[in-house]
Order: C-alpha cells, then sequence, then structure tokens
C-alpha cells in the first residue's frame, strides 16, 4: 500500500508541482484543495495519510485549516508548504499542529525528506 | 545569414535558375497540391492548398521569380511544393519549384555575398553559391514573399 | 528537475493572478479606504512569486517579493491607498506581467526591473513605521542559561544552509519536549520568528534519555547540524535521510481534477473532428451510391457518433466572456484617466460563453469600441454637467446569450452622433446621396465604417486616426458576425455584435462558379430563385429583381470573382441573401447542395477581394472559399 496525499494550494501550478514530485515517489494522490475550507472538508472525507498545506490561500488560509484538522484528527500529519519570509507564519504554523515544513522554491529531494520525517 | 561557419541549404531549381533557400526557413516538402484560386491575389499566388487540414497560401515560384512557365505545369501536374516560414512571424507559405535538387551544408564564408546573377531581382539574392559547378542563389525569401502576403 | 514542462502552466496562472490584480487594483481604487482588496492582491502576488522561484525566474521574483512586501507594510499599517501608492501599483502590476511572459520564452534578462524595484522599496520604507529601535537581537551564543533550570542542557545548531530556522528550531523544541519538559530555551521562542535568527539555540530537558537518544531524536527534526547534550558535544553528521520513500506504489490515478487543456491541442482536435466530417460527408455519399441497407446502418452510426464527438469538442471550447473581459476595466480607467473623464464601467453576463477562438478574435474590436465610447462619446465632466448629467459618464459591457448566437453590447451615455454633421460630411464625400435628409442607424454605420472617416473635432492619441470602427467591422464579420450601432444625439451610443457561439462548423449551400466551388453560410440565405424566373430591372443603375415587392441588387459571382472560363448558364440560379435588412441576389453558376462545413482562417494575400469569410475543406480534400454575406449585400 502506498501513501496517500492530499495536496492543498490555491496555484495549480504549485500542485501539479507537488503531485508530480510525491506521485514519482510512489505516492498516491487521492485528493487536491485550492483553498483551507476545502481542505479541511476533504481531510475529513478522504482520511489521508499525509496532507502538503500552502500557507496562503483564499477562503482559509492554510494555519486555520491545520487548526480543524488537528481538532479533528490530532494524528494528522501536515507538511506546510512556504515561502521564503514566512518565518513567523511557519512557526504558527507548527505551533499549531502542523509536523514540518518545506521552503518553495521545492527541490524534489528536500520535500521527499521532509515526507519522511513526517511519516516517520 | 547565420555567421556560425556552415549554413544548411536546400537546393532547388525553379525553370532556368538554380536557387537555394535556408533550410532552416524549410517546414516541409510536399508534391503539388491540389490548389483553389484566391479571387484578387496577384498573379503570382497559386492559391490556397490543404495541408493535413491547415489551409496553406501556395506562391507560383516561376511567376515570383519571373521564370518561363514550365511546359509541364498544367495545373495539377508535376513540380514540388515547399512550405517555408516567412518573415518575423514564421507564416508558412507554399512555394511551388521545379524540382528539388539537393540540400547541403554550405560554408558560409564560401558564399559570396554578391547580389547579382543574370536574370535575379538583385534585391531577392542574398548570396551566390557553387554546386558541383553550378552557380546558385540564395533567395531572400523574406524579400520575395512577405509582399505578397497583406500587413 | 525538468521545469520547462511547468512553463505553460505557470504562464497560464499568473496571467489570472495578474488579471485579478488589475480588478483588485481598480476595485481599490475606487475605494481607497477599504483594505479587502490588499489580502486578495497579497495572496495574488505572492502565488505569482512562488511560482516564479520555482521556475527559476528570478526577476520575476524579485519584483513580486518587492510588491508583497509594500503590500504587507500597508495592510499592516492599515494605511488607506493614496493615488500615488496605487499608480506605482499599477506600474509594478504591468512591470511583473511584461516579466513573467518575457521570462516563459527565456528572454528574462531583456526586462529591467531596477527602477520599479527601487521605486517600491523606497514606498515600502516610506511607509513602514520607523523601526522601534533594533529589535533586541537575541543572544548568539547561548552559553549562560539560568544554572538553576531542572535537566540537562542542550545546544542545538542548525545547518548554516537550512531555510527558515526559527521553524526548525520550533520542531527541534517539539521532538524534545516528546522526550521530557523542556526550559529555558535561549534566545525565547519568540525571537524564533525574527530573520535574523541564525539557527543556534539552547534549552534544558528534563528528561531520562539517553544523550545519544537525545541527539538522535532531535536530529530527527531535520536541518540539524550539532547537537550536544549535557555540556558533550555528542555531534558527528547528520544521518542520511532516505531519499526515497519504500513502497513504489501505483502513481498518480483517482481523483477526478480539472485539467487546462493547450489551445493549440483544441484546434487540434478542431481540425481532426473537422476531417473526419468531411471524411463522413464522402461516407454518407458512397452510401446513397451503394444501395446497401448494412453499409447505411454503419454510415448513420458514424455520423451519429461524429456528431457526438463535435458537439463534446466544441463544448471543451466554450470560455466565459470574462476571460476577455477582465482587461476591460483597467483599460477603460486608463483612458478615461488620460482624457480628464470620469467615467463608471460596468460588466454584464461575464459567465457567458463563447467558442474561445472567437473570443480570442473579440478582445481587439471591443478594445476599439470601448476606447471610442470614452474618447467620443462620454463627455468631458464640465460637459456632462452643463447638460445636466451626472458628471460620471457610463460605459456598460454586456453579454448575452440567444439562442445560437450571443450578443455583446457596449453601451455609453454620452453625447450620443450627431448624425447632421455626419451626414454632411458624407454628402461631402459622396457616401450618402446628396438628397438624403436623414441616415438610418444603418446607413450612420456604413459611414461610420469607412476607413478613416472621423468626426471627431480632435484627433486624440486615444483612439487615433479614425475611429477604428472599420477595424471593429471586419473582424467581426469574418467572425461570421454583425454589428449595428444606435445612437441618440445627446443620449449616447450602443454598439450591439452579433456573434455565432460556436465558429467552427456552420451549415452551408455549395454553389458552382464555372470549375470553382463556393460555400455560402446558410444563416444569411433567405431563399433561392432561378436566374430568367423571375424578371430583371435596372434600380438606380444597378441589375436587380423584385421579389414580393422588394428590390433585390444582383451580384454576379462569374464578374465579381473573375471567372472567365466556359460561358454562364442560361437559367442560373440566384441566391438571396438577406442581413438585417439589407439584401442582395448571388448569382450563380449551379447549386451542389447544402452541407457541413468546417470553417478555417487562411492568410489572404495581398489584393483578396474582401468578400470571403474563411474558407474550408471539401469532401475530396481540396479547400474551397466561403463568401461573406456581409461583404455582398
Amino acid at each position: 500500500m502506498s501513501h496517500t496525499v492530499l495536496v492543498c494550494d490555491d496555484a495549480i501550478f504549485m500542485r501539479t508541482m507537488i503531485s508530480d514530485i510525491l506521485a514519482q515517489a510512489g505516492f498516491e494522490i487521492v485528493g487536491e484543495a485550492e483553498t483551507g475550507s476545502q481542505a479541511v472538508e476533504k481531510y475529513k472525507q478522504l482520511r489521508p495519510d499525509l496532507v502538503t498545506m500552502d500557507i496562503v490561500m483564499p477562503d482559509m488560509g492554510g494555519i486555520d485549516a491545520v487548526r480543524e484538522i488537528v481538532k479533528h484528527d490530532p494524528d494528522a500529519k501536515i507538511l506546510m508548504c512556504s515561502a521564503m519570509g514566512q518565518q513567523a507564519l511557519v512557526v504558527e504554523a507548527i505551533q499549531a499542529g502542523a509536523k514540518d515544513f518545506v521552503v518553495k522554491p521545492f527541490q524534489p529531494s528536500r520535500v521527499l525528506e521532509a515526507v519522511q520525517r513526517v511519516l516517520g | 545569414m547565420s555567421d556560425a561557419g556552415v549554413v544548411r541549404l536546400l537546393v532547388f531549381r525553379v525553370g532556368g535558375l538554380l536557387c537555394a533557400a535556408e533550410a532552416e526557413r524549410v517546414r516541409e516538402i510536399l508534391p503539388r497540391l491540389a490548389t483553389t484560386r484566391i479571387p484578387g491575389a496577384p498573379p503570382a499566388v497559386a492559391g490556397l492548398v490543404n495541408v493535413r487540414g491547415t489551409l496553406v497560401t501556395v506562391v507560383e515560384g516561376w511567376r515570383a521569380l519571373r521564370q518561363p512557365e514550365p511546359p509541364a505545369s498544367n495545373g495539377t501536374q508535376g513540380g514540388t511544393t515547399v512550405l517555408l516560414e516567412v518573415g518575423a512571424g514564421r507564416k508558412v507559405l507554399g512555394f511551388t519549384v521545379d524540382e528539388v535538387v539537393d540540400l547541403l551544408a554550405a560554408d558560409a564564408a564560401a558564399l559570396e555575398r554578391r547580389a547579382a546573377l543574370p536574370g535575379v531581382d538583385p534585391t531577392l539574392v542574398r548570396a551566390v553559391g557553387r554546386r558541383a559547378g553550378q552557380l546558385f542563389v540564395v533567395l531572400d525569401t523574406d524579400a520575395l514573399l512577405t509582399p505578397i502576403l497583406s500587413s | 528537475m525538468d521545469l520547462s514542462q511547468y512553463a505553460e502552466l505557470f504562464l497560464a496562472e499568473s496571467r489570472e493572478h495578474l488579471s485579478a490584480c488589475n480588478q483588485l487594483l481598480l476595485e481599490w481604487e475606487r475605494h481607497p479606504a477599504g483594505l479587502t482588496p490588499v489580502s486578495g492582491l497579497f495572496r495574488a502576488v505572492h502565488t505569482v512569486k512562488g511560482m516564479a522561484a520555482t521556475m527559476g525566474y528570478a526577476r520575476v521574483t524579485d519584483l513580486a517579493h518587492r510588491m508583497e512586501n509594500l503590500l504587507d507594510v500597508q495592510r499592516r499599517g492599515a494605511h488607506p491607498a493614496t493615488d500615488e501608492l496605487l499608480q506605482l501599483l499599477f506600474r509594478a502590476r504591468d512591470a511583473l506581467e511584461r516579466a513573467v511572459e518575457l521570462s516563459v520564452v527565456g528572454r528574462e534578462r531583456e526586462l529591467d526591473v531596477a527602477a520599479i524595484v527601487a521605486d517600491l522599496e523606497q514606498a515600502a520604507a516610506r511607509m513602514a513605521p520607523a523601526r522601534p529601535g533594533e529589535r533586541p537581537v537575541p543572544s548568539p551564543e547561548p552559553t549562560e542559561p539560568e544554572p538553576e533550570a531542572a535537566g540537562r542542557l542542550v545546544q542545538v545548531t542548525l545547518r548554516p544552509e537550512a531555510p527558515l530556522k526559527g521553524g526548525r528550531a520550533v520542531l527541534v523544541l517539539k521532538r524534545a519536549q516528546a522526550l521530557g519538559a523542556v526550559h529555558a530555551v535561549t534566545p525565547p521562542v519568540t525571537a524564533f520568528e525574527a530573520d535574523e535568527f541564525d539557527g543556534r539555540f539552547s534549552f534544558r530537558l528534563d528528561a531520562t534519555a539517553a544523550a545519544e537518544q537525545i541527539e538522535a531524536a532531535l536530529k530527527a527534526a531535520g536541518d540539524v547540524a550539532h547537537v550536544t547534550v549535557g555540556g558533550a558535544e555528542a555531534g558527528g553528521p547528520a544521518p542520511e535521510p532516505g531519499a526515497t520513500p519504500g513502497d513504489a506504489g501505483a502513481v498518480g490515478g483517482g481523483p477526478s481534477r480539472h485539467i487546462r487543456v493547450d489551445l493549440r491541442r483544441l484546434d487540434g482536435l478542431m481540425d481532426l473532428i473537422g476531417e473526419l466530417i468531411t471524411v463522413r460527408g464522402r461516407l454518407n455519399q458512397l452510401a446513397a451510391e451503394r444501395r446497401d441497407p448494412a453499409v447505411d446502418d454503419v454510415a448513420i452510426q458514424v455520423s451519429r457518433l461524429s456528431s457526438d464527438l463535435q458537439a463534446e469538442i466544441l463544448q471543451a471550447r466554450m470560455t466565459p466572456v470574462w476571460q476577455v473581459f477582465d482587461r476591460f476595466p483597467r483599460l477603460v480607467r486608463d483612458v478615461a484617466r488620460e482624457l480628464g473623464k470620469q467615467v463608471a464601467f460596468r460588466v454584464e453576463g461575464k459567465e457567458i460563453e463563447l467558442d474561445r477562438a472567437i473570443l480570442d478574435e473579440l478582445g481587439d474590436p471591443l478594445m476599439h469600441l470601448l476606447r471610442n465610447a470614452v474618447d467620443h462619446g462620454i463627455e468631458p465632466p464640465a460637459e456632462r454637467r452643463r447638460r445636466g448629467k451626472p458628471p460620471e459618464g457610463e460605459v456598460v459591457l454586456t453579454a448575452q446569450r440567444e439562442r445560437a448566437s450571443v450578443t455583446i453590447t457596449v453601451a455609453d451615455d454620452g453625447r450620443g452622433v450627431d448624425r447632421r454633421k455626419i451626414l454632411e460630411r458624407a454628402q461631402r464625400e459622396g457616401v450618402v446621396d446628396a438628397h438624403a435628409d436623414a441616415l438610418t442607424d444603418e446607413q450612420l454605420l456604413r459611414v461610420l465604417a469607412r476607413p478613416g472617416f472621423s468626426t471627431a473635432e480632435a484627433v486624440t492619441s486615444v483612439s487615433g486616426r479614425g475611429v477604428g470602427i472599420d477595424v471593429a467591422m471586419t473582424r467581426i464579420r469574418a467572425l461570421g458576425g454583425t454589428i449595428e450601432i444606435r445612437s441618440e444625439l445627446g443620449k449616447g451610443t450602443t454598439f450591439v455584435l452579433r456573434l455565432p457561439v460556436t465558429l467552427a462548423i456552420v451549415r452551408a449551400i455549395m454553389a458552382s462558379v464555372g470549375p470553382e466551388r463556393y460555400a455560402l453560410p446558410l444563416t444569411y440565405v433567405a431563399e433561392t430563385v432561378e436566374f430568367g424566373a423571375v424578371t430583371t430591372t435596372m434600380v438606380e443603375g444597378r441589375e436587380a429583381i423584385v421579389l414580393r415587392d422588394h428590390v433585390v441588387p444582383l451580384v454576379h459571382l462569374r464578374r465579381l470573382l473573375g471567372v472567365t472560363s466556359d460561358r454562364a448558364p442560361a437559367r442560373a440560379p440566384i441566391i438571396v441573401l438577406e442581413l438585417g435588412d439589407r439584401r442582395a441576389g448571388v448569382v450563380v453558376d449551379g447549386m451542389l447542395g447544402q452541407q457541413e462545413i468546417v470553417v478555417k482562417g487562411f492568410d489572404a494575400p495581398q489584393g483578396t477581394l474582401p468578400v470571403f469569410s474563411g474558407a474550408t475543406i471539401m469532401g475530396d480534400g481540396v479547400p474551397a472559399l466561403i463568401l461573406d454575406a456581409a461583404g455582398l449585400v
């Protein structure tokens, strides 16, 4: 069984790229979300092994989505996708329950390292 | 013309004239295709042809280069259509020739930047080359064909 | 990894965000005190930045980063937007757009962003509150933790190249907390959020685990260079992280997603379905000749399947008009600003869909008409006040679906066209009869559409010489559409564009003229009559027939198209075309029946008669030109 992943980002570009990186490494992308509230909804519905979560999204941001998801499932494994200069937001996300983070621009090897750490 | 030493040229014959076009501008070489006249277009325009679903305007080579009408040119028989990319926009135009002779790599330095060969409008000539002892003109296909396309 | 495959996606999505930026900036400009658009702008620019960084487009990234910065400062300070700030952001957005477009084609270096970057930086610096002193920088040497705190002293150094070290440090602390109580974090966790945090920190850990265990647990947080527990250095290189997850299961699959399809693919599909339909015509013809029920059966099935396929593909090509309309608010604003006019611009029916190819062609004509509306239609505020109108003029762009067509109107409440003035001028130039005493809407349009005809008192830089209606009209007609004008002096002008919903396939009558074949779209064919069966007469020097009390001027295609071979048949058919209230009888040699044709464009050579709206490929693979009703009546 390969691990299932829910990819959350408001940019199709980013979703495509993350999905490609993970799919090539053998993960199964079971869903995508483009807003925070979609992410929460799809998490409940799909129960993926891993969530990749963008921080800046419309509707509900990534950090609030992390809070919601963790409230629902304290063991949720969420990997934040952040940009340079978002130090404070990343800290906030981790305190909210995210397990790790990667920084754009993504290097596939770094993404996969982080995923390994999250899945422990 | 590129400065980088070697230029690839497609050499073809139109009437009594041996000409060449930069191979980089040649999209495809096709047999002569059934042509639909375009009313109002200049006489050098043979008409419209169907290249796998795309419509391409074809210019009659011998008319554009003011060569005598080839005896075999009775409409749809004989000859070859060279699809050329024209102008900065690289629009595709067909150009009919009597036969394609050769595809050769010429040393740019060996091409004489001479713009004169009897019987050819010098503004259409980029250079003159030699193949098997025979002179050929490297056509400025943009200068020859862009005026035919409307703006 | 190969990034080129993502370039188109990057471009398409960046364009969307840039278009959104325009809308948001305009909204902000209308309500400068509001802050709602700022977060949208911030998000859009941020997204572009992230994508550009991933693609390695340094200038785009830099520019987006500066914009984001400025927006962030603005947002935090909750400053209302000044005009200066908005103009700067408009300018920056435009620069970003250019940077995006150039980057994708590998010409990023051509763009000089230094000036705009400097302006953005300055603006951000001006707006930022004078930094409240230097933030107390955390002591870089956390060597003196409170000695009385319980537990062992743990010192951690992150890898120097680790990004966002503060975030990593928090992850390390979390791992430590899983082992035992953590106290006396130095520098304090709040300092982790600062950009200056250098990745060295320490804490006291009250845990029973062995030093090696603690070290391993903390290193598993990633990006940790050294860990010392209880004063003893327990360093060494970090364990090599597993590069690939273990199980290589099935790739992809699963969820349905929307995908973006390159327009060229859709065009390619359209070409193929066009050829399929052409071949289907041939098959039907053969089936009819064979009179074999089994062959008939197959032919019918192929017909049905190809029709379904065609409908699906046409549907896939449908695109909401906002994709083109969204750039107009900015255009109208810029033009109005340049001309010192006040214009409220509204768009209605954004969600109406049109074939992508039609929509793409529509951009320029609409731009012309909108510029015209602002330039020639809307009066300057003072003049409007004098006329008892509100100083702010209104321009409305509307899309509406009507059965098989879409109507697009451009309406302004400006000065309207002064018919008397135009009539005089038209008479002087011989465009209309010298005795005419009024211009109908239709005549008016014909006059206005003459290349170079302008009634503007001053030729402005906006619309340039001539009104550009000729350009708009030619384009619309080439799409198989029509254009009408309604104008009332002092009240405003409305242009009505009627367009087919799908361009690609129409029913047409095929006609022969000498050895040549031409297609006439059925939309404009009113009826066909036989030459000789009706009497011809001369009306105003033109040959015409009278049909039910209507005079229908004749157009002999042989003469018009210069077909000289053989002689015209004695009883030639006349195809009567109707376009609005204009008619013409087109005399051809023979009729070859009706069929569906796939409309294709072609690069018309110089001098081509302006009576063709495109061409199609016939069942035998040979092209035939499509006659344009608007060019004939």
